[in-house]
């Protein structure tokens, strides 16, 4: 646990490296990112897609009923799997269509009257919520701004949408009514684009939060203050890599 | 001044993380009506009702999404629910497999009676929809290479149709809208989501429209599920280093609006 | 040969589409099974195009090694480190954790993958700030109502600004489910819609860009 609070403040601080300027450390750090995640990829991939979801389950049942057809069904996806890889032969490269198509078109699919039924039916249903209730006095209308169901901010919803679709499509001038409806939403998507960003700033400096916390832990003498240690040589290999480089120019 | 060298920014930044961090000072959380949703929906749970928590991140997104995940699972095993946990994202199973076996060694609850984790499987949709099917056929085993035919927590669930409460803790466009347009749109299970804020806004129609039940965004969210569940965690600590980040952002957009509106004022004096 | 290397992946394509398009509106049991079965083998199937997105990393830095362009030591490092990686996950039988005890493989990913891809987007959170001092500017009307809501929401999202101005909360809360909602939803719209044509002219082979190209596309 000692080495390995070590190792992860180490490439914690070589990747932080960038921050001074692009160095050996980083590229370091970075292209150790890039080889371990490929790595994890291939072996979680061989045992749960070769092994947990082909091999053994057609073992299985070749094994139990191997005079019945649908126990050799699992064959189907594993040919149509190694035609994808047909693409690396260019000779052959072709067959690796028929596994496309088979793939695409079954998403392309799925996903028609699942988009339709989920975003556009159900958020044009919100949208078109209605404005007066009745209840045991009358016909009434919400103006509270705290409830989003209220029937002000239904108007405000329905305005929002309406001239944001209407700014988006351009197959028509945006001009005179058009205009204030397009610069209507304008304002609207200025207000959602600054909610976006107050949201990513949190986000962001949320996973910073995280890595510090870790470095504050791994400072500890348990961890033999491994934070403060490799953060003194990390400034030092920085400093004396640029002195180095300097005297590169120099020369 | 505008063009003050950016290391300067960011040594202003590692400063308004580091000292909340190390001497916070602690203000308290309001809680949103979002969050509570997902809340009172689980506090009104059977025992061994069925929830689904599905992993749909990756470490890149951790200091987010754990705390939520913590805190989800804290109140479903208070609950004694049975959780069935899973993942999309293929470099994020060993971390969402870590937070399962410490928060159930933690609540004394029992991998294969209490919970299970089935790990990741390809096809992001098509993975949905075939669990929405058949959930055996989709996961044959679990994480641990354990069958899940006959597990004791499975006992009673064939499909996606036998969850009564599903969260996904979403990073990005494989999570909560996936969720619903392959499972919950046919399934109809109930759900629910947990987000990073740079996803957070863009659910918010999901969220009005009824599709999900409630949403828990970024670290604040987190934060305020471990106010409503009594038990402060990682979020609660991290908010005041958030509060100070954001406060420092401010600084800085008032400081460069106010010297450019002094420098558009100077130019055309000059002219 | 056209016939196989072009008319026959469109005509999979276009059976594809349409049986399970219309899949969705028919509960009968042999198109549930058809489902059920169907989307078994696209799990199988996308973990075999996994290996297709592999197999470019390995080759963008073969190629480097090869030419020995400058940093191709770097190339060579990425090549050893998955080489270790999946040495040790192997060894491992694939598994972070046996019994409880954490094993190499376990030990890999926690602290060098876990550590290294945290850091790699946490530093988008200097570039934030930085973008911010130099470039949010109220240059005109729009660009200062986006300013006002950045800051509202920045404020109204965080304990301190809670504390010190409590109407943030309420009129953060409000843009979100309001104002934000509003724009989302239209965007939402929009895009799904152009989702559904790509989808149909995907079905209907107009679009072909999935076959690769080549000149008998």
């Amino acid at each position: 646990m000692i080495l390995g609070a070590w190792v992860a403040a180490g490439l914690t601080l070589f990747i932080y490296s960038f921050l001074y300027k692009d160095n050996p450390l980083f590229k370091l750090g970075e292209h150790l990112y890039v080889g371990i995640s490929v790595g994890y990829s291939v072996v979680l991939a061989w045992h749960t897609v070769f092994l947990r979801l082909l091999w053994e389950p057609l073992k299985k049942d070749i094994t139990e009923n191997p005079a019945v057809f649908s126990s050799y069904v699992l064959l189907i996806p594993a040919v149509l799997g190694l035609l994808m890889w047909a693409r690396f032969v260019p000779k052959i490269a072709w067959l690796s269509r028929l596994a496309f198509a088979f793939v695409v078109g079954f998403g392309s699919g799925v996903a028609i009257p699942r988009t339709v039924s989920s975003y556009i039916l159900k958020q044009i249903e919100d949208t078109v919520n209605p404005l007066v209730t009745r209840g045991a006095d009358g016909l009434s209308m919400g103006f509270n701004l705290a409830s989003p169901q209220s029937g002000v901010n239904t108007i405000v919803l329905v305005i929002g949408v309406v001239s944001v679709l209407f700014y988006f499509f351009f197959s028509v001038e945006h001009t005179g009514p058009g205009k204030v409806t397009a610069r209507t939403g304008i304002y609207f998507l200025m207000i959602a684009f600054g909610a976006a960003f107050g949201y990513t700033v949190m986000s962001r400096m949320s996973l910073l939060i995280g890595r510090f916390s870790d470095l504050i832990k791994f400072s500890g003498a348990e961890y033999g203050y491994a934070s403060l240690v490799l953060l003194a040589l990390t400034v030092l290999a920085l400093a004396a890599w640029e002195m180095a480089s300097r005297g590169r120019r120099e020369v | 001044m505008i063009g003050i060298d950016r290391r300067i920014i960011f040594l202003l930044i590692a400063a308004a993380v580091l000292l909340p961090l190390l001497r916070p000072f602690g203000l308290p959380i309001k809680v949103s009506p979002e969050v509570r949703g997902v809340y009172e929906y689980i506090e009104a749970l059977p025992e061994r009702s069925v929830f689904l928590l599905s992993f749909d991140f990756d470490p890149s997104s951790k200091p987010e999404l754990e705390p939520q995940a913590v805190a989800l699972l804290r109140h479903a095993f208070r609950k004694n629910l049975r959780v069935i946990g899973m993942t999309h994202w293929l470099t994020g199973t060993g971390l969402a497999d870590d937070v399962f076996s410490r928060v159930a060694a933690e609540t004394g609850k029992e991998r294969g009676k209490d919970y299970v984790f089935l790990g990741w499987s390809p096809g992001a949709g098509s993975l949905i929809i075939a669990m929405g099917q058949d959930l055996y056929k989709a996961f044959p085993s679990d994480y641990t290479k354990t069958p899940t035919q006959g597990m004791p927590v499975l006992e009673g669930v064939r499909s996606l149709r036998d969850v009564n409460y599903m969260v996904s803790l979403a990073a990005g466009s494989s999570g909560i809208e996936m969720w619903y347009v392959f499972g919950k749109d046919k399934y109809r299970f109930e759900m629910a989501g947990g987000s990073t804020g740079v996803i957070a806004p863009g659910l918010y129609p999901f969220l009005r429209s009824g599709q999900i039940n409630g949403l828990i965004g970024g670290l604040q969210g987190a934060a305020e599920y471990e106010t409503l569940i009594k038990r402060k965690g990682t979020a609660t600590a991290g908010m005041d280093a958030q509060s100070a980040t954001h406060f420092v952002i401010i600084i800085l957009v008032l400081l460069c609006n106010m010297f450019y509106f002094v420098l558009r004022g100077e130019k055309g004096k000059a002219r | 040969m056209i016939f196989l290397k072009r008319q026959l992946p469109l005509a999979i394509t276009f059976v594809m589409g349409v049986t399970f398009a219309f899949q969705y509106y028919i509960p009968h049991p042999v198109s549930e099974e058809a489902i059920t079965n169907v989307s078994k083998w696209m799990q199988i199937i996308s973990g075999f195009a996994l290996a297709l997105g592999l197999a470019s990393i390995f080759h963008v830095h073969a190629v480097k090694i090869k030419r020995q362009v400058p940093g191709w030591g770097y190339s060579i490092v990425l090549y050893a480190a998955m080489l270790a990686t999946i040495v040790v996950g192997f060894k491992s039988g694939g598994e972070t954790k046996v019994d409880g005890a954490q094993t190499a493989f376990g030990w890999l990913y926690d602290y060098s993958m876990v550590p290294l891809q945290g850091t790699m987007f946490s530093i988008l959170a200097f570039f934030i700030a930085s973008a911010a001092y130099r470039a949010f500017r109220a240059r005109s009307p729009e660009a200062s109502v986006l300013l006002v809501s950045a800051v509202l929401v920045m404020m109204g999202r965080v304990p301190l600004g809670q504390f010190l101005l409590p109407w943030t909360w309420d009129v953060t809360q409000w843009l979100l489910n309001v104002v934000n909602s509003a724009v989302r939803r239209a965007i939402l719209i929009g895009v799904s819609m152009g989702q559904v044509a790509l989808s149909m002219k995907i079905i209907l082979g107009i679009e072909r860009a999935y076959l690769g190209g080549g000149k008998d596309q």
